[in-house]
């Protein structure tokens, strides 16, 4: 490949060039066609309502009149809502804590499941499962279920002398609920890590453990910096992920965020905004200013990962 | 290994291929233009409610089909408040049903807003509705929607449970101390194991209803609020000493409980609602019998009760089968055989032809009777609300609810529901 081209162009100049650009045009031309029904799609229904929702973030639209224009109303009216300030707050602290312990959970599964043993097969899909059920409507429904009034886990606790009655109506333990259901669902980021961890050479840790080094320090030494590309990929994923928590809280709230707002996540409370209230152009302010803030968050993570992010063949 | 460039362009694909597969939704619809037996127009209708209401819909739903075989019904149900996100999704997408059960509260929202078909234009016989009713389902002259029943605010009770607690039945002339007294009885006789019932000073039509008995108005004719901050201080005040007590349920558990109420899961004594509820309380709670007695009033010449309808049906403005929506609407209000279905479950008939037609015994005889015995306290139907009424009422129990919570003053209540009221009212200006 590399040698006959160039053997080709010293004795030619011009015809092999004409060839290859007609080849590249023809290439180019094969590609567009295959990207076609991906990029049409892509700009009738991401582009086309990203830019219409943009308009849209500047009117006071209600569905069914003509939106009128407002100008930055609908910005600065966000940040004297209380409404929308608790939306913020349920959704930071959500991320904060949900992301971090989901992340740990499916690190911590992905290196049981590493090592070679019977039933690896049966593990990892069992492992897995809560994670491809979890987006449904049905998870929603059984969580309420289980942390309900005298659902599973009040009589479990009871048995231990804790009563904290149900969880769902307690405006203090639904949080915790939250968290625990995101990090139930650890399956996608868990074979993900898998797949990373796969990726480790042996001879590394075998090198490791002839000279002596523990199970500790052979993950701070050699399993964290190997995987950080994988551990920094789903950081983002799932903190991107996070931020927008929807069907769960919609379901286990009843649509309404309750009780006393402590489930009234940030989608959740622009979700309302549009269609509860038919304040369109409110809504679409909050869809862009959150679209903003995960813009920001992604740059600063990937700013801050080149401390701790290694990959191969980079230089030290 | 992993190295930058392999990962990222792994990346790219995977996420590119994501967007890809959930851009591709699929999406059909079908539309009939004539009907024959062979080959029936299809109409969508929905409602809200409960599975009892959903069995006595399909019935009815059977029986127009057998009778009108070039149509076809398809029902579907929600309940009350997922119901009103799904149609205003609907409503954006221009693809509301063809025919749907309404709520006053959101007559105008729509009604107003070019939603909804003018029923005049169309055949449905309103010969056999009293004439007081049959505004409440109309904005500026047209007619949006036509009322299927009507109900009234009661005080439910549960006489088997009041027996166990050896508490007599109360005949409903009561002010709102000799109320709040008895609900407290309840939850002391019982030791907290039933409570009085449910905080009835977060329900917005019992608030309208006191200011009803004190002679305010709610909306002034311009669209504005007819009441000022320390009505609804005063009102919420009422109840003040109830809360927290076992003479109101925990707001805990109503979320517990919900979607049924604490008096449907036996977990109160009574409850303050339109007594339309009968058939459904009757089938969440197992009673055997349930009661109905007037709202507490401090001036028992003046209940503040009126009639409302219970239930509109309505059609979409953008049906494209008018006819059959209004043939399916004329069955549903004005046949006989629909009222032996219902009974008094969506509310009293409001059509007489309906109402003549169906025999009411036990406990949909309590709900007529009921009606009948307050006729003399009956005041007129409200005009349809104000436009956005129906986040009014839900920010109304919203912040209710938050009180009941301890999450904020009775102060703070009031003014957190004035802001949002008075930015929905320029909202819409």
């Amino acid at each position: 490949m590399t040698q006959s081209p160039t053997l080709s162009r010293r004795s030619t100049p011009s015809a092999p060039t004409l060839r290859k650009s007609k080849q590249r045009g023809a290439d180019a031309r094969a590609g567009y066609t295959f990207l076609l029904p991906w990029l049409l799609g892509f700009i009738a229904l991401t582009v086309g309502p990203m830019i219409s929702s943009l308009y849209l973030s500047f009117t006071n639209y209600n569905l069914f009149e003509p939106p009128k224009w407002i100008g930055l109303d609908n910005y600065t009216t966000l940040f004297q809502d209380e409404r929308f300030l608790q939306s913020v707050g349920v959704t930071v602290s959500y991320v904060v804590f949900g992301t971090p312990l989901k992340l740990a959970a499916a690190l911590a599964v992905a290196m049981l499941l590493n090592s070679k043993r019977k039933g690896q097969g049966f593990y990892r899909s069992a492992f897995y499962a809560p994670s491809l059920i979890g987006a449904s409507v049905s998870i929603a429904i059984v969580w309420k279920a289980i942390f309900g009034d005298a659902g599973p886990v009040d009589q479990g606790l009871s048995f231990f002398g804790i009563n904290l009655g149900g969880w769902v109506g307690n405006p203090s333990m639904t949080m915790p609920m939250f968290v625990l259901l995101t990090v139930w669902q650890f399956g996608a980021p868990m074979v993900i890590f898998l797949a990373g961890l796969k990726q480790i050479p042996a001879d590394l840790y075998e090198a490791a453990s002839m000279d002596g080094a523990g199970p500790v320090r052979k993950f701070f030494n050699i399993t964290w910096p190997m995987l950080s590309p994988v551990i920094f990929f789903n950081l983002l994923m799932e903190t991107i992920h996070a931020f927008q928590i929807f069907a769960s809280a919609y379901i286990i709230s009843n649509g309404e965020g309750g009780p006393a707002g402590s489930t009234l996540f940030y989608t959740l409370y622009l979700y309302l905004r549009g269609f509860s209230d038919f304040r369109m152009g409110y809504a679409s302010a909050m869809a862009w200013l959150l679209v903003i803030v995960v813009g920001i968050i992604t740059l600063i993570f990937f700013r801050t990962s080149k401390s701790w992010v290694h990959y191969s063949g980079d230089a030290k | 290994m992993i190295n930058r460039r392999n990962f990222l362009t792994t990346v790219a694909v995977g996420t590119a291929s994501a967007a890809a597969l959930a851009a591709c939704g699929t999406g059909s619809s079908t539309s009939g233009e004539t009907g024959s037996a062979e080959n029936p127009v299809n109409i969508d209708y929905t409602w809200w409610g409960n599975d009892d209401r959903a069995e006595r819909t399909r019935k009815a739903i059977a029986l127009f089909e057998s009778k009108n075989p070039d149509i076809k019904v398809n029902g579907n149900f929600t309940d009350f408040a997922g119901y009103w996100q799904k149609r205003a999704t609907e409503a954006a997408g221009g693809g509301l049903p063809d025919v749907m059960q309404w709520d006053l509260s959101y007559l105008r929202d729509y009604g107003q807003r070019n939603q909804l078909l003018d029923l005049g234009t169309v055949k449905i016989n309103t010969d056999a509705f009293d004439k007081s009713l049959l505004p409440s389902g109309q904005i500026r002259g047209k007619t949006y929607g036509i009322p299927t029943s009507t109900n009234a605010f009661a005080v439910y009770y549960d006489p088997a449970k009041l027996a166990s607690l050896g508490i007599a039945e109360p005949d409903g002339s009561w002010s709102y101390k000799e109320f709040n007294e008895f609900l407290t009885q309840v939850g002391s006789k019982s030791n907290g194991a039933i409570f009085g019932g449910t905080d009835y000073t977060g329900v917005w039509w019992m608030f309208n209803i006191w200011l009803r008995q004190n002679n305010i108005e709610a909306f002034t004719e311009d669209g504005k609020l007819g009441f000022t901050k320390d009505d609804m201080k005063k009102w919420w005040n009422t109840t003040a000493g109830l809360r927290g007590t076992p003479a109101i349920v925990s707001e805990e558990r109503v979320t517990q409980l919900a979607p049924k109420s604490p008096f449907g899961s036996n977990v109160t004594a009574t409850e303050v609602t339109w007594d339309n509820f009968m058939a459904g309380y009757l089938s969440d709670s197992g009673a055997k019998e349930l009661k109905l007695v007037p709202v507490p009033s401090d001036d028992q010449d003046n209940l503040g009760l009126f009639l409302k309808p219970s239930m509109l049906m309505v059609a979409s403005a953008k049906t494209k089968n008018k006819d059959a929506a209004a043939r399916f609407i004329d069955f549903m209000v004005n046949d006989p055989e629909v009222g032996q279905i219902f009974k008094t479950s969506r509310g009293v008939p409001a059509s007489k032809t309906q109402r003549d037609g169906t025999t009411f015994e036990g406990t949909d005889k309590l709900v007529v009777d009921y009606e009948k015995s307050i006729e003399k306290y009956l005041k007129d139907a409200p005009e349809p609300p104000i436009v956005g009424f129906g986040t009014l009422e839900a920010s109304f129990k919203r912040i209710s609810s938050d009180l009941n919570y301890g999450k904020v003053t009775i102060d703070g209540a009031a003014d957190a529901w004035f802001k949002e009221a008075e930015d929905l009212i320029k909202q819409n200006a």
